[in-house]
């Protein structure tokens, strides 16, 4: 068991640092050691979360979403990663597994990129848990009130 | 010569039947049938046909899943490759397939096994919703449903929950069906109570309902199963020298049963009760081998009881004398006629003015003929328990039992939705009748039970 997690891990470390060549473009990149911490922090999520995980690739997919952030920059991209997967683990639990991995990131990437401004407390805080609760409750992950209101006074009925 | 056997080297009754591959792997690792590294490569291939039925289960769009989700798919796997296994002949093929073959060729024949036995379940809950019988239990009714068993033919997953059993299943069995799980344990279910039904069928509905009622009058709450109480009198019946098809055991019948049976030791009874049960084969004209087995099955379960209840001086609670409610004594209860609205209005106005208990007692003589209003003003005109005393004792048995009968305060599952006045009312009642002496007790009660 030991020789194949092992294999399994080296395997996901490979595939992350492959994404180096195309991160590189933003001046972006991850060393070895890097890798090995993000694949941490993702066993450490999914163990928090209780989840498990058989494919992989949701890091690089992160990456490849975030990478052309104007918000993320060589100074704070190690660490926005590890909370962007750790974050989007608990989404994944808060959202009933309604929504796939990549409308998850991609709601993830136009909400850091929009309204949070590069702010990953207000993602989490904010735009993922109205988003969360919307689909709990069986609206459009977009759906707000205000919206409702601000239609309605369009219609000039209020 | 006839009971040669081939010796295994894993005993049979060592597997679970619910948990099969579990059991199986576990004894034939005990035994040394399968080294580390073998049950190593089991253990690799049921992780990969997880994640395999994991993106299968995600549809592709999620590469995670939640631990719980992912368990149940486990169990499900497990489940099928041991539904298979078990097919085979004996534990040993059981191990030469695990040795040979691939887990995810043993899981597909499993899953393919299932499919076909849900269709036989299928058509096993049509037949048993055709020897259904007519009867008031809810729960056999509620069981024999579209929204009981019928659920599971709606929402059984072979895919992922194959171990489940989503179905409303409150009828006991006389022989509960124990250690399987899925569709298994449905087709046993059903083949149980199909053998039931049929022996049942050889009796009149109205003569069961009898039987069922002389048990308990409540019988079509209770979680009763028919077959057992109707398979009892049919012995009694048959023991007692008796009308088998007409169920009916007389007090005389018993007590004859209690003097003959009280003689026979733990062997000769249950020799008896095989004849008996002979005699029912014959006299109802049963020929099915799985129904004969079934009945004779439960017969050990039937004589401990007629031990028991010989022993505590209780036959007839075992034998149970038929009771027809038609023909229960039934008492029509009519009250006056109740008075104007307004004249009404005007007298609990009165009794709210009024200060003493005397005057309100005398007015109420005065003014209510009728028991109707007498209840109304009970619960209106707001009295305290003294007052309510001092009426209730104007009243003769018959009032007082009708009084029972409309406000029954004996279960409290049914105060909840009832208002803070009806709930004194029937406090202080209850309170009044505690006080009574014991055969007034008795009376009143016999009098609101057969009352209509």
């Amino acid at each position: 068991m030991n020789i194949f997690s092992s294999l399994v891990q080296k395997q996901a470390v490979d595939e992350i640092l492959k994404c180096n060549d195309y991160t590189f473009r933003f001046g972006l990149a991850l060393s070895y050691q890097n890798a090995i911490e993000l694949i941490e922090m993702r066993t450490m999520s999914l163990k928090r979360y209780g989840r498990v995980e058989f494919g992989g690739g949701v890091i690089n997919k992160i990456i490849k979403e975030f990478c052309d952030s104007p918000y993320i920059s060589k100074h704070n991209y190690v660490e926005t990663l590890h909370e962007l997967i750790d974050i989007f683990y608990f989404y994944k639990n808060e959202t009933l597994d309604l929504m796939s991995d990549d409308e998850l990131i991609k709601f993830m990437k136009n909400s850091f990129d929009g309204k949070c401004q590069g702010s990953l407390e207000l993602l989490s805080g904010r735009e993922l848990d109205k988003m969360a609760r919307n689909l709990r409750y069986g609206y459009e992950p977009d759906y707000s009130e205000d919206n409702e209101w601000e239609e309605e006074d369009e219609d000039g009925e209020y | 010569m006839a009971n040669i056997e081939k010796r295994h080297v894993i005993d049979r009754n060592k597997l679970s039947g619910e948990f099969y591959f579990n059991s199986i792997l576990q004894e034939v690792y005990t035994c040394g049938l399968l080294g580390e590294s073998d049950l190593e490569n089991i253990h690799m291939q049921c992780i990969s046909l997880l994640a395999y039925k994991s993106e299968r289960y995600n549809m592709g769009e999620s590469s995670s899943i939640k631990v719980e989700t992912a368990e149940n798919i486990m169990k499900s796997i497990f489940y099928t490759i041991g539904l298979y296994l078990k097919s085979l002949p004996d534990p040993d093929h059981a191990v030469v397939e695990l040795k040979s073959g691939k887990i995810s060729e043993i899981y597909e024949t499993g899953r393919e096994l299932i499919y076909n036995r849900f269709r036989e379940a299928e058509s096993n809950y049509k037949m048993v919703r055709r020897n259904k019988i007519e009867t008031l239990n809810h729960s056999y009714n509620l069981t024999l449903s579209r929204s009981g068993i019928g659920l599971f033919f709606k929402s059984y997953n072979i895919e992922y929950e194959a171990h489940d059993i989503p179905a409303s299943i409150d009828y006991q069995l006389c022989h509960p069906v124990n250690d399987l799980a899925g569709i298994e344990y449905i087709q046993k279910y059903l083949e149980n109570l199909y053998l039931e039904n049929e022996f049942c069928m050889n009796f009149e509905t109205e003569n069961i309902h009898h039987l069922l009622y002389g048990y308990d009058k409540g019988y079509p709450d209770l979680l009763i199963n028919i077959f057992e109480q109707v398979l009892t009198a049919a012995l009694g019946c048959s023991l007692a020298n008796c009308n088998i098809r007409e169920l009916n055991i007389s007090q005389e019948d018993i007590q004859y049963l209690h003097d003959k049976l009280l003689k026979y030791d733990k062997y000769t009874l249950m020799l008896n009760l095989l004849k008996a049960a002979e005699d029912i084969f014959k006299e109802l004209n049963i020929t099915n081998r799985s129904l004969k087995k079934y009945i004779e099955k439960s017969l050990p379960k039937i004589a401990e009881n007629i031990e028991i209840a010989l022993k505590l001086n209780t036959l007839n609670k075992v034998f149970i004398t038929p009771k027809n409610p038609d023909l229960e004594p039934k008492i029509q209860f009519q009250s006056g006629v109740k008075m104007d609205d307004e004249e009404y209005r005007r007298l609990i106005e009165e009794l709210l003015q009024c200060r003493y208990s005397s005057d309100k007692l005398a007015i109420i003589k005065e003014k209510v003929k009728s028991f109707d209003d007498l209840e109304d003003l009970l619960i209106d005109a707001q009295l305290n328990e003294e007052e309510f005393i001092s009426l209730f004792n104007t009243l003769g048995d018959i009032e007082i039992a009708a009084m029972i009968k409309r406000h029954p305060f004996e279960s409290d599952f049914q105060a909840l939705n009832i208002s803070e006045a009806e709930q004194v009312l029937r406090l202080y009642l209850k309170n009044y009748v505690k006080k009574l002496p014991n055969n007034r007790q008795e009376n009143i009660f016999r009098i609101a039970e057969q009352l209509l």
